[in-house]
């Protein structure tokens, strides 16, 4: 039988330190989360390349200008693209452009930055005009309305899961497992920093996902304390350990079976796809972690601490 | 658990599934509307238009041959339409083919032919869960903010205030005081009528949200509603749209509702207004000569038969308004009716003229609601006014008892009712000769708030994906083999229990796409993770049962009590696990928007379906296997756990 209790501050501490670390890389390093079309509204161009231009010369022309650019193949026969770039890069698109016309050229200076975005798409893959499908300067799907009810949604949903398990088992359940989801959901946001993964609508699905299989994942390790402690006289810490242990073929077989079909996504090679497939594979395997290491040893410190003010 | 008699169950449920999944899987008809002008154009034009249609049909439309088209594309149709007949016939594509052929296609008469499950059991209700702008792509227009016109109405709302102030401010009876107030209270009302850049912007953020609302309430898709700020205007794009009439219909809804006096009738009473009976007394004269077809209203009602468009419509009215010298206090609309013939459609059948002035307008309206009234056999929206608006109202009926107020929904007159006596209280109905759509429409329009501003059509057009078409077929493929994959592996860990927890988890995602459909539910990706979710947690479900079933033979029990005690065991973690999950998913649909809502509504779905799967299905089956089929070995996992008191 393996003793988790007894790692639970290496485990909590191991937590804090991922979250120190993916929090640190993304405001020290990029100073920020990375910004999407989605998010902060941005260029969007549908553009209609020779055919001897793929996927891969698309990506080195814009990461050697240094610019930030999402691909999605929009038509396979024509070879259409759609080409988003974030608000992030729009001043060094105006910027490439006064470079390429000439540091005097008013005309360069007075172009929008969609203007400079076409200009060098035209000139660098030597496009005629109509094969420019559109191009606009597009603001947000979701922005400042999404994180305001995001959060007010999480808070609310937060209260009435903790309200449900009082109810069902006790308060320190409850805390135990609202606390470990604010932690899946606190790490999962500092890897998609740390990564610099582009916030979109998909990872947001992802988000969501993440936090169901997890509060998924802590109640059935909870029931079974619940279970043992009302049939053993072993402490309390024990029980749990017991509780884990019993559960863990469950807990095992039940990740495996869901990472089959989330990694399938991956080894398809959906390109458009992959972040969406990297936040839930990281979730799955980090929302079974925090059920085992985070929410049941939170559940005894708990135990533990209120055993003490109760004795003074 | 008497299994026997309860098999019926979920035959009944898969089998009432399957018939609802049918249209989506089944040989569809589509007729492909061609447009009757196409037989004016000269020879050589139609002769190209129709081979390179012909050449696209091969290439690019029907590469796989697999769907067959009546007549052939290079021959131009003798009915109205070309009938194209085969499977997985997506908005998309009907888009693509009408985008790509204007000339040739009139998109608007498009029609996908209802299957025979959507005809008899459903009415002719389309049931093919449609796929999200993500997965499949859809309609995009551009709506441009009309802010002429929108000055021009907030001053028509203003009218008799500047009047009346300007009055005032040359009064010189009045003391300095008031005529100070007076002019200040005019210079206020006039920088209402400046535009600036962050007040359009606030005007477009306002109808942004009202429109992205109203999408997502009715049809529980989700838009994408973006604003392009260079050019005033808002880009709403919606999946699985097959013609732009039904995204006209948003644009339909961006119409306000306001009540305008009727020009007033001459001194002797007995004539409908100078103007009105100027015209009337034209349009009679046509009529006696037999050139009913000359008549203004016979050509304005070709106007809107040929969907010639808002604009065309305006123009024309402009017209007839400096031909009759109508003057700039009053303004020329048209009211629409059926002809006393309930089935007939609303086409515009009479002009009236109506003050410029609003009397009353949206803003000063709420709380409506669409009702039937028994006697009239139609519609009627009733609604209650402000403090603010009861009071205008009562004012105007009082002042005008005799007249008629008209009520104008966007620019249709639809009903002038007579002032018979001041009305006060607060609460109005609105009869005019209404389906129950349009009165829900209606409904909608004064409760949700008319749009800030009015709004063009720029431009419109087929979009394919946001995901891009190589991604969704590769991820189709990877979720179909991972969907795979699971059932093999719960087969190769759970033996023959296994294979029951796949038939519970085939059963459950086709109940779940079958519940979907009758929603007429949008799948968006955010939808497919929630499906991904139930999957999950469905199998968790069944994992739970069966090590709870496997500790029970471990301790010796007998395999049907083994079976019985490890579903008992399994029941509350199961239950508590999944409610905790629904209160967050209830709490999802009821409070997000867009794409959380979109998970949601899969994943509280797939909750309900999971439950009924795993707790009552794997436990019939389970039953029937250790009961009636006598399977004394249980295998669960690779050691054979007998009952060893056989």
């Amino acid at each position: 039988m393996f003793d988790f209790i007894k790692y639970k501050y290496i485990s909590i501490t191991f937590s804090t330190i991922l979250i120190v670390i993916g929090f640190g890389v993304t405001f020290g390093k990029y100073g920020g989360f990375a910004t999407s079309l989605d998010f902060d509204g941005g260029l969007r161009a549908v553009v209609e390349f020779p055919e001897n231009v793929e996927r891969k010369t698309l990506e080195e022309y814009f990461s050697s200008k240094n610019l930030e650019a999402v691909l999605v193949l929009m038509d396979k026969d024509k070879n259409d693209y759609q080409i988003d770039i974030g608000l992030g890069s729009v001043d060094q698109i105006k910027q490439l452009y006064v470079e390429r016309k000439g540091k005097d050229s008013i005309e360069a200076k007075q172009a929008s930055a969609i203007d400079a975005l076409i200009g060098l798409l035209q000139e660098d893959f030597k496009l005629e005009k109509k094969k420019i499908l559109s191009a606009n300067q597009v603001g947000s799907v979701v922005g400042a309305e999404l994180t305001s009810t995001g959060i007010s949604l999480l808070s609310l949903t937060l209260f009435f899961i903790m309200l449900y398990l009082s109810f069902r088992f006790q308060f320190k359940f409850a805390l135990g497992a609202i606390l470990a989801l604010i932690h899946d959901l606190v790490i999962t946001i500092a890897f998609i920093g740390f990564f610099q993964i582009k916030p979109s609508v998909p990872i947001i699905a992802a988000l969501l996902t993440l936090l169901g299989y997890s509060i998924n994942d802590t109640i059935v390790v909870f029931d079974r304390i619940r279970e043992n402690a009302g049939n053993l006289r072993d402490a309390f810490s024990q029980i749990i350990n017991i509780s884990i242990n019993q559960t863990l073929s469950r807990t095992f077989n039940t990740s495996v079976a869901t990472l089959i079909s989330v990694v399938a996504i991956i080894i398809g090679g959906a390109v458009e796809l992959y972040d969406f497939a990297y936040v839930l594979t990281f979730g799955i395997i980090l929302g079974t972690f925090s059920s085992v290491f985070i929410a049941a040893p939170l559940v005894d410190i708990y135990d533990g601490l209120s055993k003490r003010w109760k004795r003074s | 658990m008497k299994s026997v008699q309860w098999i019926f169950v979920p035959i009944l449920v898969v089998a009432s599934s399957l018939t609802l999944l049918y249209p989506n899987f089944a040989e569809r008809e589509l007729e492909l509307a061609v447009r009757k002008e196409f037989k004016q154009l000269p020879e050589e034009t139609r002769k190209e238009l129709l081979s390179s249609f012909a050449e696209r049909w091969k290439a690019d439309y029907n590469p796989k041959s697999d769907w067959q088209i009546e007549p052939d594309p290079s021959i131009f149709p003798e009915q109205d339409y070309y009938l194209v007949k085969g499977r997985f016939i997506t908005s998309a594509k009907i888009n693509q083919l009408s985008q790509e052929n204007q000339e040739l296609i009139l998109e608007p008469k498009n029609k996908l032919r209802p299957t025979w499950v959507e005809e008899y059991i459903f009415g002719g209700r389309p049931l093919a869960i449609r796929l999200g702008l993500d997965l499949q792509g859809g309609m995009r227009v551009v709506l441009k903010g009309d802010f002429d016109d929108y000055t021009s109405k907030l001053k028509d709302s203003y009218t008799k205030e500047i009047e009346e102030l300007t009055r005032k401010k040359d009064d010189h009876s009045l003391s300095e005081k008031e005529r100070k107030e007076a002019q200040d209270k005019l210079k206020e009302i006039e920088s209402y009528f400046e535009l600036t850049p962050g007040r359009k912007l606030a005007e477009l953020e306002k109808a942004k949200l009202i429109i992205d609302n109203r999408l997502t309430n009715q049809n529980l898709t989700e838009p994408q509603v973006r604003i392009q700020k260079d050019q005033d205007s808002i880009e709403v794009s919606l999946p699985g749209v097959s013609n732009s009439s039904q995204i006209l219909d948003i644009i339909r809804n961006t119409e306000t509702v306001e009540y305008r006096l009727r020009e007033p009738s001459d001194s002797n009473g007995n004539s409908r207004g100078t103007y009105h009976d100027a015209i009337e007394l034209e349009e009679m004269k046509l009529m006696n000569q037999g050139k009913r077809e000359e008549t203004e209203i016979v050509k304005f009602q070709n106007i809107v038969k040929q969907k010639l468009g808002k604009d065309e419509q305006d123009r024309f009215l402009a017209a007839m308004e400096k031909k009759y010298n109508i003057p700039e206090k009053y303004k020329l609309y048209v009211k629409w009716s059926r002809a006393n013939n309930p089935k007939a459609s609303l086409l515009p059948r009479e002009f009236v003229v109506l003050e410029r002035a609003i009397s009353l307008d949206g803003k000063d309206m709420r709380n409506a609601r669409e009702s039937y009234d028994q006697n009239r056999l139609s519609y009627y929206v009733s609604f209650s006014l402000t403090s603010q608006g009861a009071e205008k109202f009562f004012d105007i009926t009082s002042k005008n008892v005799g007249r008629q107020l008209a009520i104008v929904w966007g620019d249709k007159v639809i009903s002038d009712p007579v002032i018979r006596s001041p009305i006060a209280g607060g609460n109005a109905q609105i009869d005019g000769e209404f389906g129950q759509k349009e009165a829900t429409d209606l409904a909608n329009v004064i409760s949700e708030g008319a749009l800030p501003i009015p709004l063009n059509v720029l431009e419109m057009r087929f979009i394919g994906p946001t995901l891009g078409i190589e991604s969704i077929e590769v991820g189709l493929k990877a979720v179909l083999l991972g969907f795979a994959l699971v059932i093999v592996f719960m087969l190769i860990i759970y033996r023959l229990s296994g294979l029951v927890a796949d038939i519970a988890l085939l059963v459950n995602v086709i109940v779940l796409m079958a519940l979907l459909s009758l929603m007429g539910f949008t799948l968006t990706l955010p939808g497919f993770a929630g499906i991904i979710l139930t999957v999950g947690m469905a199998v968790d479900a069944n994992v739970i049962i069966y090590e709870r079933i496997k500790e029970e033979l471990a301790a010796g029990k007998h395999v049907s009590a083994a079976v019985a005690q490890g579903f008992e065991n399994a029941f509350w973690t199961i239950m508590d696990s999944n409610v905790t999950t629904l209160i967050s998913g209830i709490l999802m649909i009821k409070l997000g928007n867009g794409p959380i809502k979109g998970f949601a509504i899969t994943l509280c779905w797939g909750i309900v379906t999971s439950l009924f799967t795993s707790l009552f299905l794997s436990r019939m089956i389970m039953d029937l296997l250790v009961n009636k089929f006598g399977v004394r070995k249980l295998r669960i996992g690779f050691k054979k756990l007998e009952s060893k008191n056989v």
